[in-house]
């Protein structure tokens, strides 16, 4: 293997494996929050990439659609629960949704990239919360079992919902940067080099909002102890929407980044998902830089073994992976009663 | 206990949904419309939309299933339509691994089937099996006949990593073999990948003259995106499968130059002026286009057409025998069937035998190549 | 009893099918069919992840592993179909029993994911061997037989598989009534509990996934020859999350949900893939959608299966337990004794030799030293967070000592795992009570007797081990009279008050015929007068040369029925001697109350 080839594979596999870290860090939060293994996360990344593609084709995607349903359901919903409720629902639920739709109407048939990647973060970011509030808040004190079953359920709503909204066909979201740089004979793209970019800036700011702001420390209460919090005047409620609306917006911003290397269909981000998730579980769900290196070993490790066997990539990535698992069950220690 | 009240209210549902509308002929279709392979699906069931209710005096039903691009799936599907629907006839599967699935029990049934997508197949062992896909091999062997007479002498090949890549990769073996070419490479990647960087550099380490692609639809797109993007500057060729106009789409400006072969309702305003296929395949896609807009032009509704064409032409000799919905009809059937001579159809003209239940010839195939965004003709 | 009229039902049916071409139409034949194989495989399910809380994914590929197995053998070589059965469960149990040695020591999250990992793995290999004919399948396969009888009609591969099913489900029953299926119901959150009742968990959690593999590949053998065509597809990660809607809808902790799940599910998408391409138009958009919802749905009505809500005692204790006006006091025991102090202890069963335990910069016990004999009750006491508990768990083998040594019976005890200790004859309570709530008391008290008995698995579910499962029974129902809960018997054991628990927990204890006994607590949470039942029963052991160490906070308690008071505080040994002189000890004063007072 020449270093040509060595580097292009390493670029790639960093690449990817930015976007799984991204992913990781979105599981991890939703987890921590609310016990939910989020699943349909690589779903929000397809959704992503195919709604900024369909925005920079001039077309409104359908889940600009399924926003303004769910929202509407809220609004409804939220009318009942008293008056401040209503008046955080009118904002939210009411005139969000109506600013953004007609945002859309207006700057889709420009066809500016731009646009179209704002447009779609602030269209799918709101589908982290209200897939909270009408999937899984019902049923928040469940086991960790059932919500997951549930959360692989939303999973086959979800690809169902992109089949219907996007059709069979793969589509690439704009790109940031089509250029190249060189470094001596090797190149590096200009979007990779986005991708590892906003990957980093998201994790500072991440640092920041859960070290320095009220909610980010709200959230991290609920995080390690969910009845300490509610005690102490956090509302749980809150806490996972918030949760899960920073996943949403993770997922949509690795999909608007991902997308615009490779074409992606309805039905790809699960895959996708499942490598993220697979990095946060070799972070032990807990820690965030062993996850990050986790992520950049998945990426690399499916890099190269696309290489040297390419029908057999996904057999080996998989297989390797149980060993690198059992020794981090061992380490985290033998299997513990739970209360 | 209550199980046994869920059990009750399940079997009323299954009874109910026993019930359904009688009709006269009933065709089965079994099409991938989800899953991978839903971009070809939706050329397939696109055609349907212009199918006729009635042929020879008897009202026809098409029954439309989705195998979801599964081979498991079309076969549950295929056994509830024999059992429970009573179909006359099957138009296709539309997938290879589902044809494979699909023939045993539609021979075992003698229920005859229209298969569209290219299958092997033995019609003596199989005489309920058709097909109505070009072969493989000759789709390839034209496309190397092309490639002899620009002086190509050795090839990398880069396929899907399941049965069509397969299939393809043995239809290339055949022509390269017959022409006198070496393959230095065979690579893979699944329909799913989402990138083939890792492939296309391990084709380009052994820098082949041309490119020889075993995939199909979308997917397609990937490696020639990966091989250009990487640098390379030989000819990329490709069989019937990835004329589709998001194969362009997809692979943006790398796609331009690469080199397929394909069904003439593809290019039916490019065929010249003495070609029989033209009027036939010029009506069916001028309403197929005015319905489902101008870039919806592809193959794989060619196929559909040509399947009801060949049925539609068969069917008034079955009457004869036998009623739909009784096993003598569809014995006629499948001779009548057999016995098409000459029938025009859009992508090409079929002429059946004991031995031959595919029956097109080198009319079947147009070289194409993509210039300027489009799909284009050779002369 | 209920168990031989269901069985009769299902002679019934199975002859009927059989006998009778055109009772069942060839469609439901084959719907009823599938349902059948779905069950077996969500059965293994159902111990595997309902009972004994191991978490799998990777199900269908067992059942992948078995039908590939067997379609080898009987299509290409040519063999019986016995030889694919035989073949198909042995391929099927070996590799989960490989599997096993892995997962058996994962938790939770780890487990599910390389269930994932195995899962998507096998899948991949089963569409990429060339030999296995990828993703076109492999047609033509030959149909069941055994002897030259061959199962030429599907009629009859159904009421092959109907029989299965009710066999398996007959076998499983069987399982979960015994010994072995108390211990394995021990697996799902109170392992501690069950090594300290003998249970080897690692090694029975590993015995429940190669069952679970077993019923897969059994499914799998069916699978192939019922159906006569396989591709990769029913053995994909897709199919793995269909078992466990099926498990999970039906409701995870009963056999009964396998059948159900199974049948919702398989029936609810033949419904859709019918209904819904003829109600919207369009086949292929919406039927995976809607059944999605359904799920989704009926996951939120019922997050315990749907079972749970049919069942009739509620699945889990009420939170609050009921006023205690009714529940039974603790009767006194049954020899009544006078309080006597033995003034000569018996042979030492227990010596602490400068026990040391840390747990990173935090030193929990430092160089405890003391021991405990036969006959005599020594109370281990202190301030909360003295250390107390942390020594139990050194004592009982929970947690290795960093310094020092255990001495147990004459034995260094010190690094062996908690099940050899108990085996030994060491009992324990916890501070934290360990029941399983929703199973009856008599079975809590049982599991301590597990170690008296030797029936395995395949005895168990072959109904061979009746006469052992009495005579277990029958002790612990002497335990249960003798801490006097002889009238609760047959309640769950979460019903219970607190207090209550805690003396099912001694009960369990006893019926491990222990040498020493370790109680955390006992007495928290017990009315006076059962203070003093609990009291006269401790010296009613006493006085049968049961060596006691307790922890506790009731002074009174203590102090009366002690014959050694042990003081610790901030991990360190204080004081130590007869009740009186311990409670005039300046130290244990300052400990206590923060001075002389």
């Amino acid at each position: 293997m020449d270093p040509f080839i060595f580097f292009s594979l390493l670029q790639d596999g960093i690449t990817t494996g930015a976007i799984y870290l991204l992913l990781a860090i979105g599981l991890l939060i939703v987890f921590s929050v609310t016990r939910v293994i989020f699943v349909p996360q690589g779903d929000l990344l397809a959704f992503g990439t195919l709604t900024a593609a369909g925005l920079q084709a001039g077309r409104l995607p359908g889940t600009l659609w399924l926003l303004d349903a769910l929202a509407a359901l809220a609004l409804a919903h939220s009318l009942f629960q008293g008056r401040r409720a209503a008046l955080r629902g009118l904002l939210c639920w009411g005139a969000y949704p109506l600013v953004v739709t007609l945002l859309a109407r207006g700057l889709a048939p420009l066809m500016l990239p731009a646009a179209s990647i704002l447009l779609t973060l602030a269209i799918v970011t709101p589908l982290g919360p209200l897939i909270w509030r009408f999937a899984f808040r019902p049923v928040a004190d469940a086991s960790v079992l059932a919500l997951l079953i549930l959360a692989m359920a939303l999973h086959f709503v979800l690809v169902g919902l992109g089949l219907v909204f996007f059709g069979p066909e793969e589509a690439s979201a704009p790109t940031l940067s089509d250029a190249s740089v060189a470094i001596g004979n090797l190149s590096v793209s200009g979007q990779s080099l986005w991708v590892l970019g906003c990957c980093a800036l998201l994790v500072i700011l991440l640092r920041w909002f859960f070290g320095a702001t009220i909610h980010g420390k709200a959230l991290r209460a609920a995080a390690s102890d969910r009845l300490g919090a509610r005690l102490c005047g956090i509302d749980t409620a809150e806490t996972g929407a918030l949760a899960f609306g920073l996943a949403a917006f993770i997922a949509a911003l690795a999909g608007v980044l991902i997308g615009a290397l490779t074409p992606l269909s309805y039905d790809a981000g699960f895959e996708i998902g499942l490598k993220g998730f697979v990095a946060a579980i070799i972070g032990g769900l807990a820690s965030f830089p062993v996850a990050a290196a986790g992520a950049i070993l998945v990426g690399v490790l499916e890099s190269v073994g696309s290489f040297w066997a390419s029908a057999y990539r996904d057999v080996i990535v998989f297989t390797l992976l149980i060993p690198v698992l059992v020794w981090l069950s061992l380490r985290t220690g033998t299997a513990e009663d739970r209360a | 206990m209550k199980a046994h009240l869920f059990g009750a209210v399940a079997a009323l549902g299954m009874i109910t949904a026993a019930a359904s509308a009688e009709a006269q002929i009933k065709i089965g279709a079994i099409l991938s419309i989800s899953g991978p392979a839903a971009a070809m699906g939706v050329g397939y069931k696109g055609a349907f939309d212009f199918f006729p209710t009635e042929i020879a005096g008897q009202k026809v039903e098409y029954i439309i299933r989705d195998d979801a691009t599964d081979a498991n799936t079309a076969f549950t599907i295929a056994q509830k339509m024999i059992s429970e629907d009573h179909v006359d006839a099957f138009i296709g599967p539309s997938l290879t691994a589902s044809d494979a699935a699909v023939a045993p029990l539609a021979n075992q049934a003698k229920v005859p089937m229209i298969a569209m997508a290219p299958y092997e197949y033995d019609p003596q062992k199989q005489p309920y099996t058709f097909n109505d896909a070009q072969p493989l091999s000759l789709m390839v062997s034209v496309v190397f006949k092309y490639m002899q007479q620009h002086g190509v002498k050795d090839i990398g090949y880069i396929g899907f990593s399941d049965g069509w890549g397969d299939q393809v990769l043995s239809a290339t073996k055949q022509s390269a073999a017959a022409d006198g070419m070496k393959i230095l490479a065979d690579e893979r990647y699944a329909r799913t990948d989402t990138s083939c960087e890792a492939q296309a550099l391990k084709l380009l380490s052994v820098h082949p003259q041309a490119v020889m692609m075993g995939n199909s639809a979308t997917p397609a797109a990937l490696p020639v995106v990966a091989l250009r993007h990487l640098g390379y500057r030989g000819g990329i060729y490709g069989n019937h499968g990835i004329v589709t106009p998001a194969f362009i789409k997809v692979g943006g400006a790398a796609a331009n130059g690469v080199i397929a072969d394909t069904s003439p309702v593809v290019v039916y305003n490019q065929l010249p002026p003495g070609n029989v296929i033209k009027p036939v395949a010029t009506a069916f896609m001028e309403e197929f286009t005015k319905k489902f807009g101008p870039q919806s032009v592809n193959p794989f509704a060619g196929y559909s057409y040509d399947a009801m064409l060949l049925l539609k032409n068969a069917i008034p000799a079955a009457l004869q025998a036998g009623q739909p919905g009784t096993e003598a009809f569809r014995v006629a059937l499948r001779d009548a069937l057999e016995k098409t001579h000459e029938l025009i159809g859009v992508s090409g003209v079929y002429n059946m035998s004991p031995t031959n239940h595919n029956g097109q010839d080198e009319r079947a195939a147009v070289l194409v190549e993509v210039k300027d965004g489009a799909w284009m003709a050779i002369h | 009893m209920t168990q031989g009229r269901h069985l009769l039902a299902v002679v019934v049916a199975v002859l009927a099918i059989v006998a009778v071409p055109g009772l069942l139409p060839a469609f439901y034949v084959t719907l009823f069919g599938y349902v059948g194989l779905a069950a077996l495989v969500a059965l293994g399910l159902v111990l595997l992840t309902g009972i004994s809380g191991q978490t799998s994914f990777g199900q269908a590929s067992f059942v992948g592993l078995a039908a590939y197995a067997t379609t080898l053998l009987t299509k290409f070589a040519d063999m019986p179909s016995v030889v694919g059965l035989l073949a198909g469960l042995a391929v099927t149990g070996l590799t989960a029993w490989l599997l096993g040695l892995i997962t058996a020591r994962l938790s939770g999250h780890f487990l599910a994911l390389v269930s994932v990992a195995w899962g998507l793995s096998f899948f991949s290999l089963f569409g990429t061997l060339p030999w296995l004919h990828g993703f076109n399948g492999i047609g033509n396969i030959p149909p069941m037989g055994l002897g030259g009888l061959m199962a030429e009609s599907r009629r009859i591969d159904l009421a092959v598989i109907i029989a299965a099913v009710a066999l398996l489900m007959v076998m499983s029953a069987n399982l979960l009534d015994s010994r072995m299926g108390r211990a394995i119901r021990t697996l799902n959150g109170a392992r501690l509990m069950g090594e300290s009742v003998g249970i080897d968990t690692v090694r029975l959690s590993r015995t429940v996934f190669v069952i679970a593999a077993l019923y897969a590949g059994l499914s799998g053998f069916l699978f192939a020859h019922f159906q006569r065509f396989i591709s990769p597809t029913p053995f994909s990660l897709g199919a793995s999350i269909d078992y466990l809607f099926m498990v999970i809808i039906g409701g995870a902790e009963w056999l009964w949900g396998a059948p159900l799940g199974a049948a919702i599910v398989v029936v609810l998408r033949d419904q859709f893939n019918d209904w819904v391409p003829r109600l919207t138009g369009q086949a292929g958009n919406y039927e995976a959608l809607v059944f999605a919802i359904v799920v989704i749905v009926l996951l939120q009505r019922a997050p315990e299966g749907l079972l749970a809500l049919f069942a009739r005692a509620p699945r889990r204790p009420p939170r609050r337990p009921p006023p205690s006006s009714e529940a039974a006091k603790i009767a006194p025991p049954a020899v009544a004794a006078a309080p006597v102090r033995v003034t000569q202890p018996g042979p030492e069963l227990l010596a602490l030799d400068c026990i040391s335990r840390r747990f990173g910069g935090l030193l929990a016990n430092q160089d405890v030293s003391f021991a405990v004999h036969a006959g005599e009750i020594v109370a281990l006491i202190g301030p909360n967070g003295a250390g107390k508990t942390t020594l139990f768990n050194v004592i009982s083998g929970v947690l290795e000592p960093s310094g020092g040594r255990v001495r147990l019976f004459g034995e260094t005890s010190s690094h062996e795992p908690t099940r050899r200790i108990a085996a030994r004859g060491l009992a324990r309570t916890f501070q934290h009570v360990k029941l399983l709530p929703s199973r009856s008391v008599l079975e809590n008290v049982a599991l301590g007797a597990h170690l008296s008995g030797r029936a395995g698995v395949l005895r168990a579910m072959l109904r061979l081990d009746r006469s052992e499962e009495a005579s277990i029974l029958a002790e612990a129902r002497v335990q249960a009279a003798r801490v006097g809960l002889d009238h609760v018997l047959e309640r769950p054991a979460g019903d219970l008050p607190l207090g209550q628990q805690r003396v099912v927990e001694i009960a369990r204890a006893l019926c491990l015929r222990p040498r020493l006994l370790l109680l955390d607590e006992p007495a928290a949470g017990l009315r006076l007068a059962e203070k003093q039942n609990l009291a006269a029963l401790l010296r009613q052991l006493r006085a049968e040369n049961m060596g006691v160490l307790l922890v506790e906070h009731d002074m009174d308690f203590v102090m009366q029925l002690a014959d050694r008071v042990v003081v610790m505080d901030f991990g360190q040994k204080i004081a130590e001697g007869p009740p009186e002189r311990v409670q005039a000890d300046p130290a244990v004063m300052e400990a206590y109350l923060g001075g002389v007072v």
